[in-house]
């Protein structure tokens, strides 16, 4: 067909209708936002891309249908990731195929059905379109309105030393204006909280997530805690951008989740972590450590262990004592692109592991290992205790 | 209306926008909508169409005759076919297609046997001879007759494609459109050498016109031409052409090897020559059309009557009454005029004043 701009725009948006109204039903099933996301970002990527095929495809064979739609569906899947769009990667390509069928039924026999001029006006709709316009900005907007009247309440924390432990119980964001210090430890109970900008000094733990989900911690600071930075039990959470400072404490870990293997996947992403005896410690979990920076701890960089299924990616583990990053006890470990550097010898241990290898894979755990770039250090990797290790 | 396929996907699209057969008054000579083109067809052995799979004559471009064939066939191969543009239903499929749909739309109850010499613009419409005043017409009086190269009409040596024809041994085929590539091949195969006369290449494009010319796409720019610019486009898009392909090109280029084709760009004595010059164009040919310029004062350009972007007559056309034009005479508001994608779009619009004229 030869689509006008306009027949283009009023083909995407009444195509896109029965997927927004399709996400918003599924996002009040599963309690979870990422469906009517995705259709919007479906819609706005596809009306991007339009204005581009108006000029460079003047007339579109039916087979170009096939390569346009994987173009978009890439962009989509680049855009997700920064737009913080948390689709299940199955679910969300379900989606956008059906949506995408869908479209490719309505273009080749429902408008054509309805409208006779369809294919001669360029895929023009005629008063409907202007209606269908109308409708998908009303589902959008409804949606749109709904998500932000059920946010989380924004509790703002003033600049200055706050006393705690403070307990989050219900739900919100909890905002920390610059300055915003709070001595003796946040303790999150409830689900959708999130923290920001919050500096967090002392207490047992310093951050302490118990039984709650989709908690997000985000630019958090943490230091002189006296068990654990951030300490995570029976919860999901995505910690992002912390700093996390457990120099000096002998037995604590920077980031500990631990037992939480049932939830959705947690995220720990762009964190500095600093002493202590392991800077991330993920034990029984489903989770993803990427793009850390973790320095001087103790007893080993990052663990992952007891059946844990855990990806370690892009991360920096540096002048750790031992170990830099260990997967063990039945976990299976996906490593790839983490620098390790400056793995010391642990002269104080008779344990053969821990004489200062890059990776270790350790009782029946199995870890696959990629573009790793382990420098400074007696050892790059080694299998312990019927463990593997699989390079890629 | 005509009883030509321009007339009858008019029909259809009337019938499918709520008409009822005793509504429509079809005027012809013969009650096979396709008997014209049949024998033109079958004329030129033409075995394959040049229309993709919405060249037919139903309302809805959805189910094309891909579908159709399909669903006949139980295979996708005529689907994958057509999502390339590959797909070119048979003479046959077409046809049978033709005869389903006549079937099927109540054709027979609205054909009225009669040639209409006159139009002519009265109160409350349009007298079309005696046979009454109608409010709303739809011409589509087809082609004027067939063209001759100057001074073969009467050549004992020369027979037009479109008329039914063998080959002798050795054809002179002046064109080089899609009837005079259809009869290199025919000629060829029938065991001729054939000399192609033609003063220039022909192009090759898939269908009459660049695909953009049958959407808003490129008619939204064609419709804003000035007359003189636009019938210089008309010209240009009158140009011969025919598809590219092996098909095509491979039974030529082996006859030019072993000296049985060649092309000339003048006659030069041959036993036959078949003209496949195609139509007599523009509406002084055609008598009923200069007939309705002529007494109405009609807005001309070139060989064309001026007509508005929806295929209707301007001058003689408002909220009461409608006089549209369809196929060949209907270029100027939808240059592929002379095919069926071009014989629909003057349909669906004449629907539209039809049906805005029944709900006021």
């Amino acid at each position: 067909m030869a689509y006008t701009l306009r027949g283009r725009i009023e083909s995407r948006v009444a195509a896109a209708l029965a997927p927004l109204i399709a996400g918003c039903v599924l996002a009040l099933a599963i309690q979870a936002w990422w469906p009517v996301e995705l259709a919007g970002l479906m819609l706005g990527v596809g009306l991007l891309f339009d204005a581009a095929y108006h000029r460079l495809v003047p007339y579109q064979p039916g087979w170009a249908a096939l390569p346009l739609g994987l173009l978009e569906l890439a962009a989509i899947m680049a855009l997700a990731r920064p737009l913080h769009i948390g689709a299940p990667l199955w679910a969300a390509l379900l989606f956008y195929a059906a949506s995408w069928l869908l479209a490719q039924v309505l273009a080749h026999a429902v408008f054509p059905l309805v409208r006779l001029s369809y294919g001669e006006d360029g895929g023009e709709l005629g008063r409907a379109g202007a209606g269908v316009a109308a409708t998908a900005l009303v589902v959008l907007a409804a949606a749109g309105g709904v998500a932000w009247a059920t946010q989380p309440p924004v509790v703002h924390l003033a600049a200055g030393v706050h006393e705690g432990p403070l307990v989050l119980d219900h739900s919100q964001q909890l905002q920390g204006e610059p300055g915003a210090v709070v001595r003796g430890g946040i303790v999150i109970t409830a689900d959708d909280v999130s923290v920001r900008d919050v500096t967090v000094v002392g207490g047992e733990h310093g951050i302490q997530v118990d039984s709650a989900e989709r908690v997000l911690l985000e630019r958090v600071s943490v230091l002189d805690a006296t068990l654990d930075g951030i300490n995570v039990r029976r919860g999901q959470v995505t910690i992002r951008d912390c700093t996390v400072s457990m120099v000096g404490n002998e037995y604590g870990q920077g980031i500990d989740i631990s037992f939480t293997a049932d939830f959705e996947p947690s995220l720990v992403e762009n964190c500095l972590l600093t002493g202590g005896q392991e800077g991330i410690f993920l034990d029984s979990v489903h989770a993803m450590a990427r793009d850390n920076h973790v320095r001087r701890t103790t007893l080993r960089g990052i663990t992952v262990t007891e059946m844990a299924m855990v990806s370690v990616e892009e991360n920096t583990v540096e002048d750790a004592l031992g170990i830099g990053i260990f997967c063990s006890d039945y976990s299976m470990c996906d490593i790839r692109e983490n620098s390790i550097t400056g793995i010391r010898a642990d002269r104080g241990s008779s344990d053969s592991m821990r004489e200062g290898y890059g990776i270790v894979s350790h009782y029946w755990a199995h870890a696959e290992v990629e573009d790793n770039d382990v420098s400074q250090s007696p050892y790059e990797m080694g299998e312990f205790a019927d463990a593997h290790i699989t390079l890629e | 209306m005509g009883s030509g396929l321009a007339g009858f996907c008019a029909y259809a699209t009337l019938r499918k926008g709520g008409l009822e057969p005793a509504e429509i008054a079809v005027f012809g000579t013969d009650p096979d909508p396709a008997a014209a083109w049949r024998v033109r067809a079958a004329a030129i052995r033409q075995r394959r169409m040049r229309s993709e799979s919405d060249g037919h004559c139903a309302p809805s471009s959805f189910p094309g005759l891909a579908v159709r064939a399909a669903l006949r066939r139980r295979s996708p191969a005529p689907l994958l076919r057509s999502v390339c543009d590959r797909y070119h239903p048979s003479v046959d499929e077409f046809l049978e297609h033709v005869e389903e749909l006549r079937a099927a739309s109540g054709w027979n109850e609205s054909f009225r046997l009669g040639r209409v010499e006159s139009v002519r613009a009265v109160e409350g419409g349009f007298a079309l001879d005696g046979h009454g005043v109608f409010p709303h017409v739809l011409l589509a009086p087809g082609h004027p007759g067939l063209a001759w190269p100057e001074g073969l009409a009467d050549d004992p040596r020369a027979v037009h494609a479109y008329e039914p024809h063998d080959y002798a041994d050795t054809v002179e085929i002046v064109g080089a459109g899609m009837a005079a590539a259809t009869e290199w091949l025919n000629a060829l195969a029938a065991g001729a050498s054939v000399v192609s006369v033609r003063r220039r290449e022909p192009e090759r494009r898939p269908l009459n016109l660049p695909r953009e010319l049958f959407s808003r796409r490129g008619l939204a720019g064609f419709h804003r031409t000035p007359p003189a610019e636009r019938i210089a486009l008309l010209r240009r898009y009158g140009a011969p052409s025919y598809p590219a392909g092996r098909d095509w090109d491979e039974p030529v280029e082996s006859a030019r090897k072993s000296g049985r084709f060649r092309i000339a760009p003048e006659l030069n004595g041959a036993p036959q020559v078949v003209c496949a010059t195609g139509f007599k164009r523009g509406f002084r040919h055609d008598p009923l059309l200069a007939r309705l310029v002529a007494e109405h004062g009609l807005e001309t350009a070139g060989d064309w009557i001026v007509l508005t972007p929806e295929s209707t007559v301007g001058s003689l056309t408002d909220g009461a009454r409608t006089l549209a034009l369809a196929g060949a005479p209907a270029q100027w508001a939808f240059p592929a005029a002379d095919t069926l994608m071009g014989a629909k779009y003057a349909a669906r619009r004449f629907l539209r004043r039809v049906n805005a004229w029944r709900t006021r």
